[in-house]
């Protein structure tokens, strides 16, 4: 016999399948029960993994050395202020680090994580060496002619506007692979969910009732 | 027969189509072969020819239920050739909305298959923290500061496993299952500033853009989707032929058994989409001949 | 004083890490680091403010019985449910959040293996069907460039599968090229640009020109 849990875990999975019908108040009952548990879901974590270990206990247990982070606390308490309307200039301050710090570290991300290394892989050699150098050649003339299709500072006529025809094309290509990828990928999710339906929920209970 | 009023049928028959699809090679086992690529080769090569037994090597789980049918697939699968090989595991998760509660259940799933392993002498969970990027950051400097107590809330430092195991340096290498951009980050920040050689599980979603990181060689090996996890699980048994028996046990779900679906369904999609431009054709035709 | 102390923290939040990464000096790193230990904590933060709002916008709709309402109660119930098991979690109540040492699970743990696993796994499973649906309806071969998608996705789809290798090699030969080459091309071009337009905008944030993060407008 399926457990509780099993039980549970099956009516939900049926209550979402059942949208595929139509609207229906069992579907809307568990997706409201669904985003209240995400974020019931984030208070645990946060609270358990991040706050306690990495604020609360350092500061409890060793405050010498570790007094500094009551400005992290500080911090991040000063972005609730945005709900008190009194003071809610406050919060702007904490947003200010918060949102400066990510954008700092995500620019160097990009420049130094993607967009150099990728320029630099993009330097091909194009002396004729066998094969290879056909595919570089794909390579350079798709990066090129993609970059050139983005460029929409200049009007997409003559050369320009035949370039970025062949980085049309090559985006394309591109689409169309993530396209059956994503295809693959969505597929994915409903065997999971319908391996957990027929081996853990109906083969338990048709066992049961044969 | 009207072409044009096929092409108009509920929704709903296609909603029993892939229904029917996918539950039908889920009773009826077919087996099907899978064919390795290269990206998951190169990862699996990395684990087993470039790192040796008490090596140290990070697992992130980067995803929640929204990708664990392909993602956690290729977590057992990384944790079992690890555990095969006698290669220590740090657990971390660094996605919000179950990576935590997705990396308790693969361990625990994998660990009981293994019962000479010690909690803390050949693996160890330090649990989920916020600020991926700022914590990935940190890292570098201290993984005792950013994970200060395992998920049982043991001081890292006395972890025996964890007493060596300082930064970056200590680790010979990151596998992160991902959804999402958490596993851009290991590849354009950790990879790209501290040299840390990093293997990326994404969802098929999002695996054609991690082609461009490979290539660049700021990752050492790719697992696309549940293609790539059935491949990584063919070479671990390949290997390990022990491991055979754990992936024959009767409803174990497995990337393997779910690419039987996989193929089914996709057949039934590529159905769908040639017949719609078969009619979308014969129905441009059609004026023509009237005239 | 209100408009500039947080452009000026932002500023200073944004240029520390970019200094760090190119000056490997001792107390430009502590500041560094020290940093990114406050951010971690702040991210926690940050993840909840959501949380709060929620619960505003839900109260809202309770108190005006606004259509939808008892929707509302259940978002609520499930919030309530899962935020005290977590909340309590953090105090070592019930054995915390995860599963226990003995392999049971904690009631934060069962709710999220046998209700939140299933609703969220289900809800994105959706996505095949609706998927299947929209591609039988829309996808056709309308121009040359429609025409390349199709063809693409078909190799990749049916090389992606066992039966693409049982037909001929060449389908799976031909999808890894494809993904390797072609599609490579495209995601570099497409990452460069994204990149190079994320580095602007993130330059624009951090001297202060775009300001709207803040609420306020250009002029401000």
């Amino acid at each position: 016999m399926p457990s509780l849990g099993t039980w549970l875990a099956a009516f939900f999975t049926l209550c979402m399948l059942s949208f595929l019908y139509k609207d229906n108040p069992f579907f809307r009952i568990a997706e409201s029960f669904f985003a209240g548990l995400s974020l019931g879901y984030y208070i645990g974590i946060v609270a358990n993994q991040t706050i306690k270990p990495n604020l609360v206990l350092p500061l409890m247990q060793e405050f010498s050395t570790n007094w500094h982070l009551l400005f992290a606390g500080g911090l991040g308490v000063m972005l609730y202020f945005r709900y008190i309307k009194r003071v809610a200039w406050v919060s702007r301050w904490a947003l200010a680090v918060y949102v400066g710090y990510y954008v700092g570290v995500n620019m160097m991300q990009k420049l130094h994580g993607e967009v150099l290394p990728q320029v630099g892989d993009t330097m091909l050699s194009l002396n004729w060496a066998g094969i290879g150098t056909l595919w570089n050649l794909i390579m350079v003339v798709g990066v090129l002619s993609v970059l050139i299709y983005f460029y929409f500072s200049a009007e997409h006529k003559g050369a320009v506007g035949g370039i970025s025809r062949v980085g049309i094309w090559f985006l394309m290509v591109s689409f169309g692979a993530a396209f059956g990828y994503t295809v693959m990928g969505r597929i994915s999710l409903l065997i999971g969910r319908m391996v957990f339906l027929v081996n853990e929920w109906a083969r338990p209970l048709i066992g049961l009732i044969t | 027969m009207n072409l044009e009023r096929i092409m108009q049928v509920d929704r709903r028959i296609i909603y029993l189509f892939v229904a029917a699809g996918t539950i039908l090679p889920i009773i009826f086992v077919i087996g099907l072969p899978v064919s390795i690529t290269p990206p998951v080769q190169m990862a699996f090569d990395r684990i087993e020819n470039q790192l040796n037994p008490g090596d140290v090597v990070l697992v992130s789980f980067d995803y929640g239920p929204s990708s664990a049918p392909e993602n956690a697939p290729m977590a057992d699968a990384i944790l079992r050739h690890c555990f095969s090989k006698g290669i220590k595991v740090i657990v971390i998760a660094f996605y919000p909305l179950g990576g935590l509660s997705e990396a308790v259940n693969e361990l625990n799933t994998v660990v009981a298959e293994f019962p000479d392993l010690e909690y803390g002498v050949d693996y160890v969970n330090l649990g989920y923290k916020d600020g991926a990027q700022a914590a990935m950051r940190k890292m570098n400097e201290n993984i005792h500061e950013v994970f200060p107590t395992d998920l049982r809330g043991t001081p890292t430092g006395e972890i025996p496993m964890m007493k060596n195991v300082k930064t970056y340096a200590d680790v010979k290498l990151c596998v992160t299952l991902a959804t999402g951009i958490i596993g851009e980050w290991w590849a354009n920040l950790v990879n790209a500033q501290f040299g840390l050689p990093v293997i990326v599980g994404p969802t098929a979603v999002s695996a054609p853009k991690y082609y461009a990181y490979l290539e660049a060689k700021q990752m050492v090996g790719l697992l696309g989707g549940l293609k790539g996890a059935s491949e990584y699980e063919r070479l671990v048994v390949n290997k390990y032929p022990h491991l055979a028996e754990v992936y024959a046990t009767p409803g174990l779900y497995t990337a393997t058994k779910g690419m039987d679906v996989q193929s089914i369904v996709h057949l039934i999609m590529i159905a769908f989409i040639l017949f719609g431009n078969v009619v979308y054709f014969t129905g441009k035709r059609k004026p023509r001949k009237a005239a | 004083m209100r408009k500039q102390v947080p452009l000026l923290l932002t500023f200073c939040a944004g240029m520390i890490p970019i200094i760090a990464l190119f000056v490997p000096e001792r107390h430009v790193s502590t500041v560094s680091t020290t940093l990114d230990s406050w951010l971690i904590i702040v991210a926690g933060f940050a993840l909840l403010l959501g949380v709060v709002n929620v619960i505003q916008m839900n109260t809202n709709k309770i108190r005006r019985k606004s259509s939808g309402w008892p929707y509302a109660i259940v978002l609520l119930a499930g919030l309530a449910i899962m935020g005290t098991f977590g909340f309590a979690g953090a105090f070592d109540v019930f054995g915390g959040i995860a599963t226990r040492p003995d392999g049971s699970s904690t009631p934060f743990d069962w709710l999220y293996q046998n209700a939140f696993l299933p609703l969220q796994g289900t809800m994105f499973a959706l996505l095949a069907f609706f998927m299947a649906s929209a591609s039988y309806r829309a996808f056709r071969a309308r121009n040359v460039e429609a025409t390349i998608l199709l063809i693409a996705a078909l190799i990749v789809m049916f090389g992606r599968i066992p039966f693409g290798e049982m037909v001929t090699k060449w389908f799976p030969i031909t999808t890894e090229w494809i993904m390797a080459r072609p599609n490579m091309a495209a995601q570099r071009g497409i990452m460069i640009g994204a990149g190079l337009g994320a580095a602007s905008m993130a330059l624009r944030v951090i001297v202060g020109i775009e300001r709207s993060y803040l609420g306020l407008g250009k002029g401000e």
